[in-house]
């Protein structure tokens, strides 16, 4: 029987915690032809917005659709770069101010593939994946977040 | 579902605007007659930027809606 390789689940309820990020990174120290690796994480921000200040953003998804497109992002990166490992974590729900909603992870022989996998990884994600982060404001209120 | 019928679900900044996130439609052949409909009965959405996904898919331009897709509507993405 053919095997296919399938979506996998990026989506994580609510913060991205550092322990997590600790662990993953960990669990590569067995993967010895690993040079380097490249980690990108996106943190919530304090915004002053018109009426107060963001508190937290609520992520909410298109989750069969956003995990189908993570997939095909996923597999586009792995044949244009030369990676041993990506990974992609994105919250879903309430995240904080300074908490992390994205974990994004490459690693490669060498750190040229890793960092430029990654930057594309980041970039094609928020284009391309349908996330939507709605931001709560410290006066009750809230704001449709839009990526720049 | 009956065959002459589309389900359409909205997101996001949409989906307040429309005031639900399911809505069961006539069949309509193509994302032109959708939108056309759709501004006709939420006006506001007529200053809305939003894209429509078949069955998961980008729809750009008049795309046709085949008997039983999953119509999206969705607001511009802002994940990360």
């Amino acid at each position: 029987m053919e095997t296919k390789r399938s979506p996998k689940n990026i989506f994580v309820q609510g913060p991205i915690s550092p322990e997590s990020i600790a662990k993953s990174i960990a669990n590569h120290s067995t993967k010895t032809d690993i040079g380097g690796h490249s980690i990108f994480l996106g943190q919530v921000r304090a915004d002053e917005k018109e009426g107060g200040k963001v508190t937290a953003i609520e992520y909410t998804a298109y989750e069969d659709m956003a995990l189908e497109k993570a997939f095909e992002i996923r597999e586009a990166i792995f044949a244009k770069y030369p990676l041993s490992c990506m990974h992609i974590y994105h919250s879903l729900g309430e995240v904080k101010v300074g908490e992390i909603c994205l974990f994004v992870f490459t690693s490669s022989k060498h750190r040229k593939a890793a960092i430029d996998a990654c930057e594309e990884l980041v970039e094609r994600i928020k284009k391309e994946v349908p996330v939507w982060g709605k931001e709560l404001i410290d006066n009750d209120g809230s704001v449709w977040k839009e990526n720049l | 579902m009956a065959l002459t019928s589309i389900q359409v679900i909205a997101f996001g900044m949409i989906a307040e605007k429309i005031k639900t996130k399911e809505l069961v439609l006539e069949y309509m052949p193509d994302t032109e007659v959708l939108l056309g409909y759709l501004y006709q009965q939420y006006p506001d959405l007529q200053h809305t930027k939003f894209s429509i996904a078949i069955n998961k898919k980008m729809a750009v331009g008049k795309t046709a809606i085949p008997v039983g897709a999953e119509v999206a509507l969705l607001p511009p993405f802002s994940g990360g």
